[in-house]
């Protein structure tokens, strides 16, 4: 462990401004984007990285986001000479991305663009090489593939949509016109896509100028030791909790109910080895299944976010989320199980399902060792609906996407919330009013699903329960679990109830249940009905 | 005679008009029934108006009432208010008691009406977390009970059609079941009733029955997104019936000792409604004190010739921020969250940050540095008042020589420097010295604030060296030149009159009131908003001539790019209707960093705000005499600077004199505040009795001030010949 020494003060006046960036590029992309998942939802998130690519500040915007971004810039490093002006674009799951909806963009921020400032900044003279990266990451309502919204159950990468190695699309502020019309002919919904990218470009620039100013006040020299004295001080605050808790071994295991493709239960079970003497964990995730033919393959850099996740919730609010937190973590992660997929895996729900079921096995194992810290299981799903096909208002194609929330685990000495997103997500839901204006769809009906949470001392949180009827034919794709293995309960509390989706048929009146991941045409006037899982109980509930 | 009258934690500032002259009375609260106070309030002014006794003027003395108020209520009657008062008294009210209400959870309860399957979501809100990485975050507290959400069987389409509407036996029952749950008042808000109010009117209709106060969202926020627009509402129901009894028994009061006498209410957006509309919409009021304190630094600012400000209004506990135009509105947000709850009525933009001069001090696990949000408060308090043990930003001033200890509140308080050393050594850390420790904590506490400036400036892309920073509050002076130079504010405006602020600017504010309408129509079409411009500003036009107003109306569009999900507020000129898509363009590309003409225009709301001017008020300039501002000095002491302790001088601001000048280190101390002037910085006092401080980088012009005060910029020199002509 390395001794403290920046001036404490210097360093919260820093860790201020950093993160007040990635907020601000953050509020930037939401109020240009267009999809209703990016404007409303708020499914993005935006990272300020070192000039090594390694994140020293993070928007408190998507958890499984942000573990993930530092492999999004180092793939770019990598791949690009980077010239003052540029910004690249990516969203290859191997080659620095997660699943191929989330487009990143990385935008290197040269010191000679100081000139762009109306501020005199002499001392500070450009280098040929970039001093620091902004980032940004959104997920796309649709980027091509087999399935509408390109969430649905495929096989291979190849059918989840188009896959974006890193490569520039603005060279020296303009934008290369080959490379987005490639993009945009391979999408479904191309001008909501072009929309959303500018976005994104716009808040690449926002941040830039941002980090400029804080060059052109401090000086390099100083942003270059602070930056470097964050990341010490992130592992620092990691390490201090690790030493509070006990030593040892603490294994867990859970489920995936199945990949989509067969029925088969798949096994993610993990081994935490906490030394307290050195302030270090060893997290490793032999035992897991092997990777599968359907779409919950997680890639490494998932795995390393449900990680960085859990260690930062370990920290108090007012810790800096930058990567110094993985420093006391060794993570074992066999290749090509379905927690480091290979390609081609198809990877769509390892983002979203697979990355929540980690977390679940890491705090299984954690409430171990630190049972009064823990919380049951939350929901467990992001329960992902995507839906494609033609509006009859205006004759365009549409792709919705978005995540149900569900019930949160109960927690040593409270109850869960009910209907709230937990752990790898934190999205909103579009508003009734918003989704009906975009999408030729009615919602019927949106409540908590009374009694879904788990029974005990404390109470887990219910889920919620929304009803969606079709104004149109299209194509509805669903990707969830939970339907089998439910959310664990802790120290004798129940389980959460499971999740459910069911299919009113409008000729018949006839209900289906869906499986949790399928893809199905569905006729206009059908209503879909999500139901989510509650939260784990915690705490035997005693007899009265 | 107009009286505004400004209820605060300690004091309730009282301020009115006379002889062209603001008069000030600054006297105790009370907490239990702020109208107690109120009514104190105006019999003092009105006795010192009725006497003409020279009292209390913008550059005389404040002084206290000269013990508080005792007893209940009922001494109001005796010690009452003149058996006949003077006529027409108008007394404007910045109240506590919906920001109260609302942190106190203490309002009514309330049922809730939405359409039938949607009950829950006044409560589910927008599923997600407030705090991403606490697993122990307690849940939100709904306004709301379970059993007191009721559903309509009704529908509207998003084209606005009319799905479904409730039988009048359907309503029938509803109206039975609020009746038997026990609700003091109802919140409807059913989807889409913002496109078609028709259903929503009838479910309002029949709700009226129940004789208990009833919010309906088409009249309280009729914009899109049913959360906001419903959250608001409910906020409304929540607020009614307290504000109600206490304004209109306020008015009644008022009317029984004046013939003619009225309340009217300071809004969060900065304007002034009737009281009968503040009891009736009382959402619009939840930041009415602060909002005070907008106006009357802008109006502060206007007089002493700045146009762009940067309000820092710092108190015990929190720091008001924000930003404004002097010359125009002050920047608006439709996204408020007070006490949890989002509320989307426009309110002045102002960004609170959680620590103030009782904010504590602490190292965490990693060895960093932290102050607040803990606060000391009131008790214990500071470690310097007595009783607190743990070292405050309060405490740091002390030992860095920052506070005047004898004068500190009037000499009210005794400050125990030496515990405050004792204490502040045994908390230092690793760090040397206390003056280290305690140098620490203004510097991280000014951080927070310098972050909370950003979040209203730089980060909506305003630089912040187009500004003049105007400080207020029992701590804003005080910290004022060392933010300015961190953010590059080139001046700091202490105004005259600092801790009656809000009550000025509640005197001095408009009447306004806005009226919207979403349309959701294309920027092409945008002439053809003409007509319903016309139907609001007929609207707005006979709601002022009911409060015997005449107003004008100021006509805005919110537009976006199709698709969109926030739009951007532009002026709206009949005559050159497409000069708002052009203003559009522009704004988009300074906010956002991209614009592009050729992408389609949406018009999402048309939006009146009628504005009746309150009565013109000009404040009396003194002419400027060049001076050093000796005859004020009252010491010299060593304050610690950057760099070490050095020797400074305090001056009395109650004795400097208009045009003195004088160069940093200072300190400048009065009643309620006092003014830090760094070294390398140089004060001069303006016309009106304002300070006005020239910041630089240290070492820069030590000597600073050039002959007479006149500034650099030559700001000074022009209001100084004005006054001559005067």
């Amino acid at each position: 462990m390395k001794t403290q020494a920046a001036d404490p003060v210097e360093l919260a006046i820093f860790q201020c401004a950093v993160h007040s960036i990635a907020e601000e590029m953050g509020a930037a992309l939401r109020r240009t984007a267009l999809s209703p998942n990016i404007k409303e939802r708020r499914d993005y998130s935006c990272a300020v990285f070192d000039e090594r690519g390694r994140a020293i500040a993070m928007g408190d915007h998507m958890p499984v986001h942000l573990g993930s971004m530092p492999m999004s810039v180092q793939a770019a490093i990598a791949a690009i000479a980077f010239a003052p002006g540029d910004i690249a674009i990516l969203n290859d799951p191997y080659a620095g991305g997660t699943h191929l909806p989330d487009i990143t963009m990385v935008l290197p921020v040269f010191l000679e663009q100081i000139e762009t400032l109306r501020i005199p900044a002499e001392s500070v003279k450009g280098g040929a090489k970039p001093v620091f990266y902004v980032a940004n990451r959104a997920h796309h309502a649709d980027v091509g593939g087999k399935f509408a919204g390109s969430m649905g159950p495929a096989t291979t990468i190849e059918d989840e949509g188009i896959r974006i190695a890193p490569v520039r699309i603005v060279r020296g502020g303009v934008v290369d016109r080959e490379v987005l019309d490639w993009i945009l002919s391979s999408v479904r919904t191309p001008q909501e896509r072009e929309g959303d990218l500018d976005a994104q470009m716009g808040a690449c620039r926002v941040g830039e100028q941002r980090v400029l100013q804080l060059a052109a006040k401090y000086g390099m020299e100083k942003l270059a030791v602070w930056g470097e004295e964050l990341l010490d001080y992130s592992e620092r605050l990691v390490r201090a909790e690790l030493k509070k808790m006990p030593a040892g071994e603490y294994d867990a295991d859970d489920w995936l109910d199945d990949d989509g493709v067969t029925d088969e239960p798949r096994r993610i079970a993990v081994r935490l080895k906490i030394d307290p003497e050195a302030g270090a964990m060893d997290v490793d995730f032999a035992g897991s299944s092997a990777q599968v033919a359907g779409a919950v393959n997680a890639v490494r850099a998932i795995t390393l976010s449900a990680c960085f996740y859990v260690l930062r919730c370990l920290l108090p609010e007012d810790a800096p989320a930058t990567e110094g937190i993985l420093r006391p973590l060794t993570l074992h992660a066999p290749e090509g199980s379905i927690v480091n997929a290979r390609p081609p895996a198809a990877v769509a729900g390892g983002n979203v399902e697979t990355s929540q079921r980690i977390v679940d096995v890491l705090m299984r194992a954690l409430a171990k060792a630190v049972p009064e810290r823990v919380p049951a299981a939350s929901a467990g799903t992001m329960s992902n609906v995507t839906i494609g096909g033609t509006d009859p208002r205006t004759t365009e194609a549409f792709a919705y996407y978005e995540t149900a929330a569900g019930g949160m685990g109960a927690r040593p000495g409270m109850d869960g919330i009910s209907g709230v997103h937990t752990h790898m997500t934190n999205s909103l839901n579009t508003p009734i009013e918003a989704l009906e204006y975009a999408y030729p769809f009615r919602v019927r009906r949106y409540e908590y699903r009374d009694g879904s949470g788990g029974e005990g001392k404390f109470r887990g949180g219910d889920g919620l329960i929304r009803e969606v009827e079709l104004l149109t034919d299209a194509e509805v794709t669903l990707l969830a679990d939970r339907r089998k293995f439910r959310p664990y309960g802790l120290g004798d509390g129940g389980d959460g109830a499971a999740g459910r989706a069911i299919v009113v048929k409008a000729e018949s009146g006839e209900e289906i249940e869906l499986p949790g991941k399928c893809s199905r045409q569905l006729k206009k006037g059908d209503v879909l009905r999500i139901e989510t899982p509650g939260g784990g109980g915690w705490g035997f509930r005693g007899m009265s | 005679m107009r009286i505004a009258i400004d209820t605060g934690g300690t004091f309730t500032d009282c301020v009115c008009l006379a002889d062209g002259k603001l008069r000030v009375k600054k006297i105790f609260s009370t907490p239990a029934d702020p109208s107690r106070a109120v009514l104190e309030g105006v019999r003092q002014l009105e006795r010192f108006h009725n006497s003409r006794a020279p009292f209390d003027t913008v550059q005389g003395d404040f002084s206290l009432a000269e013990k508080p108020l005792e007893g209940d209520g009922s001494d109001i009657a005796k010690c009452g208010i003149a058996q006949s008062g003077a006529d027409n008294v108008e007394v404007r009210h910045g109240t506590t008691v919906g920001t109260n209400t609302m942190l106190e959870r203490t309002g009514a309860r309330v049922a809730f009406v939405t359409t039938a399957g949607f009950e829950d979501t006044i409560a589910i809100g927008r599923q997600a977390r407030a705090r991403l990485y606490d697993w122990f975050a307690p849940a939100p507290e709904c306004l709301i009970a379970k059993e007191l959400r009721f559903g309509v069987a009704e529908r509207v389409s998003s084209e606005s059609e009319i799905l479904r509407e409730p039988t009048d036996e359907e309503l029938a029952a509803l109206v039975d079941a609020v009746r038997a749950s026990g609700a003091e008042a109802v919140a409807i808000s059913l989807l889409f009733s913002f496109a078609n109010p028709k259903t929503e009117k009838r479910v309002e209709a029949a709700l009226r029955e129940l004789g208990i106060p009833v919010s309906a969202s088409h009249r309280i926020l009729p914009e899109f997104r049913e959360y906001e627009r419903a959250s608001t509402t409910v906020v409304n129901a929540y607020l009614a019936p307290r504000m109600e009894i206490y304004l209109l028994a306020l008015e009644e009061r008022i009317a029984e000792k004046h013939r003619g006498g009225r309340v009217d209410v300071m809004q969060s957006l900065g304007g002034i409604i009737a009281a009968r509309v503040a009891a009736e919409e009382p959402v619009r009021t939840v930041l009415s004190g602060p909002a005070g304190g907008v106006v009357g630094a802008c109006r502060m600012a206007r007089w002493a010739g700045f146009d762009k400000i940067i309000g820092f209004d710092m108190g015990g506990t929190s720091t008001d921020v924000f930003v404004a135009n002097t010359e125009a509105a002050a920047q608006l947000t439709r996204e408020s969250v007070v006490a949890g709850v989002p509320i989307g009525v426009p309110m002045l933009d102002i960004h609170t940050a959680g620590a103030g001069g009782g904010s504590l001090a602490r190292f965490d696990a990693g060895g960093i540095l932290r102050v607040g949000p803990e606060s000391a408060g009131a008790d214990p308090g500071p470690i310097c008042f007595g009783r607190g043990e743990r070292a405050t930003v309060t405490d740091a001033n002390l030992v860095l020589g920052r506070l005047d200890a004898e004068s500190f509140l009037g000499g009210g308080v005794q400050l125990d420097g030496e515990r405050t050393q004792r204490l502040m050594r045994e908390q230092k850390g690793a760090l040397e010295t206390v003056e280290e420790f305690a140098a620490g904590i203004v510097r991280v506490v000014e951080t927070q604030m310098e972050k909370a400036i950003r979040v209203i400036s730089v980060e909506r892309g305003h630089d912040p060296r187009d500004f003049t920073l105007v400080a207020f509050g029992g701590g804003g002076p005080l910290h004022a030149c060392s933010l300015a130079r961190a953010l590059r504010i080139p001046r700091v405006l202490v105004p005259a009159l600092p801790g009656a602020l809000s009550a000025v600017g509640i005197l001095l504010a408009d009447t306004v009131r806005d009226f919207s309408r979403t349309v959701m129509m294309p920027g092409e079409t945008m002439g053809s908003v003409d007509e319903i411009f016309g139907e609001l500003s007929a609207e707005a036009a006979a709601e002022f001539a009911a409060e015997g107003l005449k107003g004008v109306a100021q006509r805005g569009v919110d537009l976006r790019y199709r698709r969109q999900g926030y739009e951007l507020n532009v002026a709206y000129d009949p005559q050159e209707p497409e000069r708002s898509t052009k203003a559009f363009h522009e704004l988009h590309r300074q906010r956002y960093g991209f614009a592009d003409e050729s992408r389609p225009v949406e018009i999402v709301n048309v939006r009146v705000r009628m504005i009746a001017a309150s009565e013109p008020y000009e404040p009396e300039r003194c002419a400027l005499v060049a001076g050093d501002g000796s005859a004020a000095c009252s010491t010299q002491r060593e304050v610690w600077f950057e760099g070490g302790f050095r020797p400074t001088r305090f001056y009395k601001r109650e004795r400097l004199r208009p045009g003195d000048a004088i160069a940093g280190p200072a300190m400048i101390t009065e009643y309620t505040a006092a003014t830090l002037v760094l070294p390398g910085c140089a004060a001069s006092v303006d016309g009106l009795g304002n300070l006005v401080i020239d910041v630089r980088e240290d070492g820069v012009g030590q000597d600073g001030v050039r002959e007479g005060g006149v500034r650099e910029d030559g700001v000074g020199e022009d209001a100084a010949g004005e006054e001559e002509r005067a």
